[in-house]
């Protein structure tokens, strides 16, 4: 990629017409999301409004002491310094340590409380997302990649801290200081006041010129940094595979070239914003330069001295400083606005409403009635299935895969919402049971074992947080992960790491029993729940899955006709549609698809 | 630092354009000063306006010049950072894809996603600045240093007490930032790590209505991040009014040795306005200092974490891939040990047997017995710890790992799909496969009636991981790419766990067909039946090895395993 080593090989990212777009028709709008956001990120600052109240208030008095400094310089200087005398000079040394001493420590408490309310504010916005998270229903998830989710979480917040920390304090100390110089200059020479405000015009286009490109740009960067993160994510997530496929070198191309969107984004972000400060800075030698000729001129005609023209120049750069700092702040702010719309674009998300959803003790009778699903609009996965489980049996749900077997299980747990007909507990439509209430009752082995990085008795103890260790290592008895358990480096306590590379997928689909054991939920769904683990091993935990599933509903997917033998029920299902129901006797004696499964068998 | 600042290199000729402009400015701005001195001594104290006019004149022009070489500074800056940000990416995700299997359990992958982006991204922004002001900053400081004596070094002299204390104390104060903010970067990967195992197990979480929980360790993780950065950036914090303080008294006596000695007319007055002016500089740029202080420690911290990756030699791999044709023969193992880590157990001991090219064989065994493992030393995704594996008779650790792989067709027991259509999957790892290839390899799989099913047949779209398909879909797409490489090895391993007996059988028959030598990671006798030698294996150890028929006779556990699997047993 020799065009990478080019400064002009860039891409422009932005258009003529969409900048033009961007700054008349969707100004309005524009502002408005900016106000928006803004607002919300004021929301959960504000919380902290006693705190922020001192530091604003520290800051006009050290904003008020960095004014009188160089005004009491000045002073010095007419008085002293032009005279050639030291005679009183050492009560306005004292009185300037003190006034140092005071200035000194007002920035530093100002800065430090703002810290806290900075970081606060960050911690507020990342675990509400989070929290937030934790809310949204499945199809959210379904549709995103986890590294850009991350990205949100770490990226975008990021974004916000590095403004948050210093752009509150100097946006108002910046306000408060250019107002008391502007008064300071007008006492000490309105005619040099007036010439220096000349520059003010002249920096607020060339401000309006860059921002108008930043702020987009800001939010290309963002967008670009969320796909790279999802692909690195999902490569190194994948990379068993990317290695057994030698695809390394394809992986670093895709990431190049995801990494290169980012470059791209980020270059014309950060060149335009880098013009920020070298127009103020050219303005600042403006300003200097009218002060110094204006100011000369005037000194030669006597009307000023020249203690006002050295205090001058120093007033005027540090009008042009908050001015400076104003317009520099402007751009984080923007590239933080960028970040915290797209952390509140998912906190927008409608989160799984359980609010029509009353509590219910269930019984345990599980119904569908004409339930048609479809994960995708057009793409049917289930049409019309009817079934009633009873409470206490077991049913068993066999098929080809891709048949819906697993999406009936997902319905129950009500991961998605039925499209048409419904999902009947003890006759009540489930959309009228809290998900909390239903979840509470149920317990899953799903199909991919997952376990947390930590240890192997935690694991267990998420089907029942406040086990002792004893319920835990029962169950781990009972689902017959107790002796591989024992055999671990440090037993119970054992910490799996995130791959989960210290034990085997049917390991882990043992653990994955013992916390459904530990959960002693009232309907039971297990699906593929043995499909790792070895015959014989499943052999000693069907026993005491059979004691488990006893007085619980229980729904059971497994292609071993072992694993299912006892069940009361066994529905077939064919490409979304429930073919056969009923128990294995009167399902043998129809002599159809099941009695077929099972002849080959023998 | 130096491994990760190297990248610069390519672009150090725009970096030094751009610092040559930025001296440019700062030159500049370091003669105002200078030049307003003579407005007052030459200009106004001799009351001469011809002479003010044509210093203002010259000031103006310079300030034009800044103007344009500021401007192109930032877009060569920008350029140079950005540049260097990619080209850093890049060779930290090289490095990443270099590691072996065993290198990416020392390195979780939370830890690694913040490096490619967080920490790449403190450095550059440090580049940016280093090139726009930074650099300016301590040269500023020296600079106004310098002029300072060069007007008036008698008065200037005080500068030499109170200029070397804040060199002292921004020394210590950055290596202490140093080390908090890379405790900070740490918690930032405890924050990735967390949110990367809560969007896992999202369904787990639901399902046992653990969001609260969930939270509650995400508040805890975020919290430690949160008290992390507070005490780094509070750290920081001290640095500016400390040093505005002593700054500030440094200017209160070189105003008392001004009025003394103006007044004993050892020096001008205009002299003595200048030093002062450049004192007034030299606090003001140290001001700006704490900001760069901060940026500086916190890209340190990310550059050391970087460095860490780069700087691994051992436990990578050589992911060339251009591999040569590597002739297929028997596959021998000899002897063969293995343990994750010197403290864990062998999780195998004393393998040994050989497959005739074309054979298949089948693994069996209890769960954690050893078997994904076996499996995983063939692409050599782990080195065996004693003993030798080959191919053909040669050992395969002395094969080009690409090579190597390019003949082996691998099937994980946990399906990966990639985010893309069904066909790119499919052709995942054979980019110039056309769709007739993948069509046949889908067949083969016995996938390809439930693909032509959806409504948007091979181009449907995967979603995150795999969410739309079933188990058993993903488990044959799996194979199915695994076939598209027209391997001379396959590796299956339990990957038609979750495929009912009809498909599964007619799955076997196609395999049938291929040349492949197959070995089989299975839990189903009907399975094994099919194969050529079953190895038993019983906690790492080889149990027994031959044939079905061999082994119903003499082999205690496989006779078990068969009555496990009677009476109703396992499908097919």
């Amino acid at each position: 990629m020799s065009f990478l080593r080019k400064p002009f090989g860039y891409e422009p990212l932005l258009t003529r017409e969409e900048i033009k777009q961007t700054s008349t028709m969707k100004k309005k709008a524009r502002a408005n999301d900016w106000k928006r956001t803004l607002k919300r990120v004021w929301q959960i600052v504000d919380e902290q409004r006693l705190l922020l109240m001192l530091v604003l208030l520290l800051v006009v008095v050290s904003s008020a002491l960095t004014l009188l400094g160089p005004f009491l310089i000045g002073k010095m200087i007419d008085y002293f310094v032009e005279q050639g005398t030291t005679t009183g000079i050492m009560s306005w040394i004292v009185s300037l340590i003190v006034i140092y001493v005071i200035l000194s420590l007002t920035l530093f408490l100002q800065n430090y409380w703002m810290i806290g309310i900075a970081q606060q504010t960050i911690y507020r916005m990342r675990t509400a997302l989070f929290a937030h998270f934790q809310q949204l229903p499945i199809p959210f998830f379904d549709r995103r990649q986890h590294g850009e989710l991350m990205s949100r979480a770490t990226n975008d917040i990021e974004a916000v801290n590095a403004t948050l920390n210093t752009a509150f304090i100097q946006v108002f100390s910046s306000i408060i200081t250019l107002t008391g110089t502007v008064v300071v200059m007008l006492y000490l020479s309105p005619l040099l006041t007036v010439l220096t405000m000349t520059i003010i015009p002249i920096m607020f286009y060339g401000m309006r010129w860059i921002t108008r490109r930043t702020g987009k740009l800001f939010k290309e960067q963002q967008k670009a940094v969320g796909a790279l993160n999802g692909m690195i994510e999902e490569t190194i997530s994948g990379q068993r595979v990317v290695k057994a496929f030698s695809q390394e070198e394809r992986m670093i191309q895709q990431f190049e070239e995801r990494s290169n969107a980012l470059k791209r984004a980020s270059f014309w972000a950060q060149s335009y914003s880098g013009y920020i400060p070298k127009v103020m800075n050219v303005l600042n030698n403006v300003s200097f330069t009218i002060v110094a000729g204006v100011g000369g001129i005037l000194a030669v005609k006597g009307h000023i001295t020249v203690g006002v023209i050295v205090i001058f120049t120093e007033y005027a750069r540090q009008f042009t400083r908050p001015l400076n700092d104003l317009a520099n702040q402007f751009n984080t702010v923007l590239s933080a606005i960028a970040g915290a719309e797209r952390v509140f674009a998912i906190m927008d998300e409608p989160i799984e409403d359980d609010e029509q959803g009353n509590p219910h003790m269930l019984q345990g009778e599980v119904a569908f009635q004409h339930v048609t699903f479809a994960y995708h609009a057009g793409d049917t996965i289930l049409h019309d299935v009817n079934f009633t489980v009873e409470s206490g049996q077991t049913a068993a749900l066999v098929g080809a895969t891709g048949a819906g077997k697993t999406t009936i299980m997902q319905l129950i747990a009500r991961f998605y919402d039925t499209d048409q007909g419904s999902v009947l507990f003890d006759g009540q439509d489930a959309k009228s049971i809290s998900r909390t209430s239903l979840r509470n009752q149920m317990a899953f082995v799903l199909q991919d074992p997952f376990l947390f990085e930590t240890s192997v008795m935690n694991n267990i103890r998420y089907g029942k947080l406040d086990a002792t260790d004893e319920e835990v290592i029962a169950a781990a008895k009972k689902a017959n992960a107790h002796e591989f358990i024992k055999a671990l480096p440090h037993g119970y306590h054992t910490y799996l790491s995130s791959d989960g590379s210290e034990i085997s997928q049917g390991q882990k689909q043992l653990l994955s029993i013992a916390r459904a054991l530990l959960a002693d939920p009232k309907v039971l769904l297990l699906d593929e729940a043995t499909s790792s683990i070895d015959t014989i091993t499943e052999m000693k935990i069907q026993e005491a899955l059979e004691v488990l599933m006893k007085g619980r509903t229980s729904f059971v997917i497994a292609h071993r006709l072992n694993t299912i033998k006892h069940a009361d029920v066994v529905f077939v299902m064919q490409q979304g549609q429930l073919v056969e129901a009923g128990t294995q006797q009167e399902l043998i004696e129809q002599n159809g698809i099941y009695a077929h499964m099972l002849n080959r068998n023998e | 630092m130096k491994a990760v600042f190297r990248y610069v290199k390519p672009y150090k000729w725009f970096a030094v354009i751009a610092i040559v402009l930025m001296f440019f400015e700062l030159f500049v701005e370091l003669i105002q000063p200078l030049i307003m001195a003579n407005i007052i001594d030459q200009g106004v104290q001799l009351q001469d306006i011809a002479t003010i006019v044509e210093w203002t004149t010259i000031l103006l022009a310079l300030s034009v010049f800044s103007f344009i070489a500021g401007v192109v500074n930032s877009y060569f800056s920008a350029h140079v950072a950005q540049s260097f940000a990619f080209d850093l990416r890049s060779a930290l995700f090289k490095k990443i894809q270099s590691f072996t299997m065993a290198t990416y359990i020392k390195y979780p992958a939370s830890g690694l996603i913040t490096r490619l982006t967080n920490d790449v991204n403190n450095v550059q922004q440090v580049l940016f600045m280093l090139l726009r002001i930074m650099l300016r900053a301590p040269l500023a400081v020296i600079g106004s240093f310098i002029m300072a004596f060069y007007v008036n070094a008698k008065l200037a002299s005080i500068l030499l007490i109170s200029v070397p204390i804040i060199a002292i104390f921004l020394f210590v104060m950055v290596t202490k930032g140093i080390r908090m903010f890379s405790a900070v970067q740490r918690r930032l990967d405890g924050v990735n790590r967390m949110l990367q195992e809560n969007l896992q197990a999202i369904r787990l979480v639901k399902a046992y209505l653990r969001g609260k929980y969930e939270t509650n360790r995400f508040n805890e993780v975020a919290s430690h991040l949160k008290i992390d950065s507070m005490k780094a950036l509070r750290l920081m914090e001290y640095i500016m009014p400390i040093l505005l303080f002593v700054m500030n008294v440094t200017m209160l006596g070189i105003i008392w040795f001004s009025a003394k000695y103006v007044g004993a007319g050892d020096i001008q007055l205009g002299e003595a306005v200048a030093v002062i002016n450049y004192t007034m500089r030299i606090t003001m740029i140290l001001s700006l200092f704490v900001f760069i202080i901060i940026l500086f420690a916190r890209a340190k911290a990310s550059a050391e974490r970087m460095e860490e990756i780069l700087l691994i030699e051992e436990g990578t791999e050589d992911i060339k891939t251009q591999p040569f044709d590597l002739p297929a023969g028997d596959l021998v193992f000899e002897d063969v040990a293995f343990r994750y880590n010197d403290a864990a157990p062998y999780a195998l001991n004393h393998i040994s047997f050989t497959i005739k090219e074309g054979e298949k064989l089948a693994i069996l065994g209890a769960t954690g017995s050893g078997k994904s493992t076996l499996l995983q030393l063939i692409p050599r995704f782990y080195e065996p710890t004693a003993g030798k594996i080959t191919i053909g008779g040669r050992n395969i650790q002395e094969i080009e790992l690409a090579s190597l792989r390019n003949k082996i067709g691998y099937v994980p027991q946990q399906s990966v799909l990639f985010t893309g259509t069904i066909f790119d999957n499919i052709r995942w790892g054979k980019e110039d496969a056309l769709l007739d290839e993948a069509l046949h390899a889908a067949s083969q799989a016995q996938i390809h009636d439930s693909i032509d099913a959806f409504p948007q047949g091979y181009d449907t779209i995967v979603g995150q991981k795999g969410v739309n398909l079933s188990g058993g879909q993903k488990q044959r797409l799996s194979i199915a790419r695994a076939l598209l490489r027209d391997a001379s090895f396959l590796l299956l391993d339990d990957s038609t766990s979750a495929l009912d007996v009809k498909t599964e059988e007619n799955l076997w028959e196609a395999l049938g067909h291929h040349n492949a030598t197959m070995l089989v990671v299975t839990q189903k006798i009907q399975t094994a039946k099919g194969a050529d030698h079953i190895l038993l294996l019983d906690q790492g150890q080889m149990v027994a090895f031959g044939t079905h028929e061999a082994l119903s006779q003499t082999s205690p556990l496989y006779q078990k395993i068969i009555v496990s699997q009677q009476e109703g047993g396992i499908e097919e």
